[in-house]
């Protein structure tokens, strides 16, 4: 087996791991347990965060906007301050440090792979303040757990998150029958139960209407957040049962009798297990480990697991796996720029995130450089984890990675900012080669394209032969 | 010079005496004519953009969306107060909409929607060139496209060579480039290989390090390469935001906002290409329109038809252009969305025509798969 699995599957092999002698056993042994977070320094909860989110939005909106509703200036100067009060400006910092950290030293790097997957497949897109605030907490605290148990519990997890809930504005969805869309003349807003259908579930390869998407809508009216004076739209999501449109609903064909707020589960149920839903699942499992258009080949196996194993997320990564073993030699994969990037921290053994100690927060001072270097980076790679520009996440497609600009802003990391991010203690050629020996099988000729630069060890040496090494084909690619 | 003689006997062979392609053809060896697409991702609402002023039903059903202070454009149409450039182009005859469009998606998928304008079929997914990239190659305009976004988009895909511009923050040493170059081998790796090659073609003026979160600059750089004789031909930019299913606002708000922007990249396309606007067709592009109605958070739901915006010194005068389908419950879309009685492809190839010199019947043929798409050119282009 090639020592490109450890890359198809995880993050490549750090200076002190060895391949293992049975690369199989070793993927699929890491998915049965939720391996613990291993950042030492501050991990937020999810409430924590949603409060801070709160006090943001707060006192921006509810103080600073009226009391300096004449004075632009001291407006912004106040906002600013508040921001930095609040965290606004370092909290997404120290989630990508929890998750790059993650990735980079985790005894579990395959499960940290599906990690990352399942949080792009239920992405939160850039909207309001969730990258500022909730999607790193969501990522940790709703997609994590879940990882362990069912699809369908992932589902019901995700659906009823504050985060999802506020990013597909489903608590301003009301039923036009209910209570309160009677009294105040509301009705539905679609996104939610559109992206649940389209997004999360069956895709629109099951089929479904502009009706059926209506109908969905009316079963998930009332699952909102508790809105108060204080809190505003942070508040925790609750069922409210005057915003529920009552009667029977009908989704996909099926009938979901009137039963207030039981009845998001039975249609997250149906839908969770629909034959299209492992389907479109299954493919996009398959596309993201082995390759961009996976055969049927490919992919019924996994299909196979999930039905036996009644969607067992643990089973149906084994399978996975399996198949991406199976297939290792002969399919390609490019890799998207935050893993290329994860790849290379643990390859080489890069200088990032920066320690725990050098990223604690005062919330006195805006976040410094150095606390914003790996944020940084991610943005001029093109590739800002949590800030997707649409519901449906990033693009798994090399298609939509290969552009002059994206191409050339890894060799802008890789010959200008990674020389940079090296360990004194690693400067040396021999350093190099040794990394490029525990992964990959072509490494003498990786070192003869570098070979120019074997006495140098200076940053623009350094830069020389990084922007080398980190922009090869089987580097960018498996 | 692009037009070869393949295109040329190919585009002749069927309308060229009928609409007069002759002396277009001999024009265009001087003259480059650029054609500008804005791509507005989320769902472009034309009733906010252009609404219908004419019609009572629609104050009605957006109470909390309505627009004050909107500019005149006629007696049935106004235009949004952000759109400013487009009114001062209108009294110029370089600004005109073509209303109560759409590409043939009804599905209100945004993701499925987005893969349709852009590739211009009728299957998501299937497709995996866009309609600007097929058209540029069966003009045989190659490496003249220009795409102001970080990835390639769908939209340009098709033919090789294709630029695109969002400089990084430091210069990239490209020799690095030729170190590694020949590693690139078989055929999956075709795809990087070419991107290199484009990379290493690149004209200087690219080469360049800014900060690419200023779209200013990036139409400002466009504008100059867009000025050069030897310049691209085509450039896309790419607008995201216009998905406001809460909070969509009037005169200001969410909607408002991104209207703005395309505002933005106007003007300042309009003030830099200086004479070579009188060369330039710009035109949006989006996935569907917005619901007539408002919903439950002063948004607006997927809906169908919308409107594109044009400006450009190769318009033939300012108007709305429409077949206008009426806002009563029985005329809309499934009882409430604005329909769509122009395939709004009609407009891109007509367009593509008029920019690349080449007969309407050819592209319809080359680029839609002989779709049934009316030459509009006369009505809406300078020929």
């Amino acid at each position: 087996m090639s020592l490109n699995f450890y890359r198809r599957v995880a993050f490549g092999l750090s200076p002190n791991e060895k391949p293992d002698k049975d690369p199989l056993n070793w993927a699929i042994n890491q998915l049965d347990t939720i391996p613990d977070l291993l950042w030492p320094g501050t991990i937020p909860t999810e409430k924590d965060l949603r409060k801070k989110y709160g006090e943001w939005v707060y006192g921006d909106r509810e103080v600073l906007r009226k009391k300096f509703k004449n004075d632009k200036h001291a407006y912004r100067k106040a906002k600013d301050e508040l921001r930095i009060q609040t965290g606004e400006r370092y909290f997404e910092l120290n989630e990508h440090a929890i998750r790059h950290f993650q990735t980079k030293y985790s005894k579990q790097p395959v499960f940290e792979r599906f990690w990352l997957f399942w949080g792009n497949h239920f992405a939160i897109s850039e909207k309001d303040f969730l990258a500022e605030f909730s999607t790193g907490p969501y990522q940790r605290e709703i997609i994590r757990p879940n990882m362990v148990k069912t699809f369908e519990e992932m589902v019901q997890s995700v659906t009823t998150s504050w985060c999802m809930i506020h990013h597909l504005d489903n608590s301003e969805s009301f039923g036009p029958n209910s209570k309160k869309g009677m009294e105040w003349g509301e009705t539905i807003n679609e996104n939610h139960a559109r992206e649940l259908l389209e997004l999360h579930t069956v895709s629109p390869n099951a089929g479904y209407t502009q009706e059926d998407v209506i109908q969905l809508a009316y079963i998930m009216t009332g699952w909102a957040h508790k809105w108060d004076r204080k809190n505003l739209e942070t508040g925790d999501i609750w069922f409210d049962q005057e915003m529920h449109q009552k009667g029977d609903k009908v989704v996909l064909g099926v009938k979901y009798k009137n039963d207030a707020k039981r009845e998001l589960a039975k249609v997250i149920h149906d839908l969770a297990t629909h034959p299209m839903c492992i389907k479109f699942v299954s493919t996009k499992l398959c596309r993201h480990f082995i390759t961009d258009e996976p055969t049927d080949e490919m992919i019924n196996p996994v299909i196979e697991a999930w039905n036996k194993s009644n969607g067992s997320l643990i089973e149906i990564h084994k399978a996975v796996i399996t198949q991406a073993y199976k297939y290792n030699e002969i399919t390609h994969k490019f890799h998207p720029p935050e893993i290329w990037l994860m790849q290379l921290s643990r390859m080489f053994d890069l200088n990032i995130p920066l320690s725990f100690e050098k990223m604690n927060y005062t919330f006195k001072l805006k976040p410094n450089n150095r606390q914003r270097q790996l944020s940084w980076i991610l943005r001029e790679i093109g590739h800002s984890p949590y800030r997707a520009k649409q519901p449906n996440g990033w693009s798994d497609l090399e298609v939509d990675w290969v552009s002059p600009e994206l191409l050339l802003r890894r060799f802008w990391f890789a010959s200008v900012e990674l020389p940079m991010l090296v360990k004194s203690g690693n400067r040396s050629h021999g350093f190099i080669l040794s990394c490029l020996k525990n992964n990959f099988e072509d490494h003498e000729n990786m070192a003869s394209l570098i070979d120019n630069f074997r006495f140098g060890t200076s940053d623009y040496d350094l830069g020389q032969k990084y922007g080398v090494i980190c922009n090869l084909p089987g580097v960018l690619k498996i | 010079m692009n037009c070869t003689r393949r295109n040329f006997l190919i585009g002749g062979s069927t309308t060229l005496f009928l609409s007069g392609y002759f002396p277009k053809i001999s024009f265009a060896s001087m003259q480059k004519k650029n054609l500008i697409i804005i791509s507005l991702r989320g769902g472009m609402d034309g009733l906010t953009a252009v609404p219908v002023i004419g019609d009572k039903r629609l104050k009605k059903l957006r109470k909390k969306l309505i627009l004050e202070d909107v500019l005149n454009l006629n007696s049935d149409f106004g235009l949004h107060p952000k759109l400013e450039i487009f009114h001062k182009l209108w009294q110029k005859n370089q600004a005109a909409f073509v209303h109560a469009t759409n590409i043939p998606y009804t599905g209100r998928s945004h993701f499925d929607g987005q893969n349709l304008m852009e590739t211009g079929a009728h299957i998501p997914y299937k497709e995996k060139t866009g309609w600007l990239g097929r058209g540029l190659l069966a003009s045989n305009i190659i490496g003249k496209g220009l795409a102001i976004s970080l990835p390639m988009p769908l939209l340009l895909r098709g033919v090789p060579q294709n630029n695109n511009f969002f400089p990084s923050p430091d210069f990239v040493e490209t020799k690095l480039i030729d170190q590694i170059y020949n590693e690139f081998k078989g055929e999956h790796n075709e795809l990087i290989k070419s991107t290199l090659d484009t990379i290493r073609q690149r004209p200087l003026s690219m080469q360049i390090a800014t900060d690419s979160d200023d779209r200013k600059k990036l139409a400002l750089e466009a504008a100059k390469q867009l000025k050069d004789q030897s310049g691209p031909r085509v450039a896309v930019f790419d607008l995201d935001g216009f998905d406001t299913h809460a909070a969509q606002g009037g005169v200001d708000g969410a909607h408002a906002d991104e209207l703005e922007e395309v505002n933005k990249i106007v003007t300042i396309l309009h003030e830099n290409l200086g004479q070579a606007f009188d060369n330039t067709l710009i035109l949006t592009l989006t996935e569907f329109g917005r619901t007539i109605k408002q919903n439950g958070g002063y948004g607006t739901e997927h809906g169908y038809g919308s409107a594109i915006l044009m400006a450009g010194g190769l318009l033939k005068k300012s108007q709305v252009y429409t077949d206008w389908p009426g806002l009563k419950k029985k005329e809309l879309f499934e009882g409430r969305d604005l329909n769509s009685t122009i395939d709004s492809r009609a407009v891109y190839n007509s367009a593509m025509s008029i920019c690349f010199n080449q007969d309407p019947e050819f592209l319809r043929k080359e680029v839609f798969w002989g779709d049934e798409l009316p030459d509009l050119s006369q009505e809406l282009f300078k020929i």
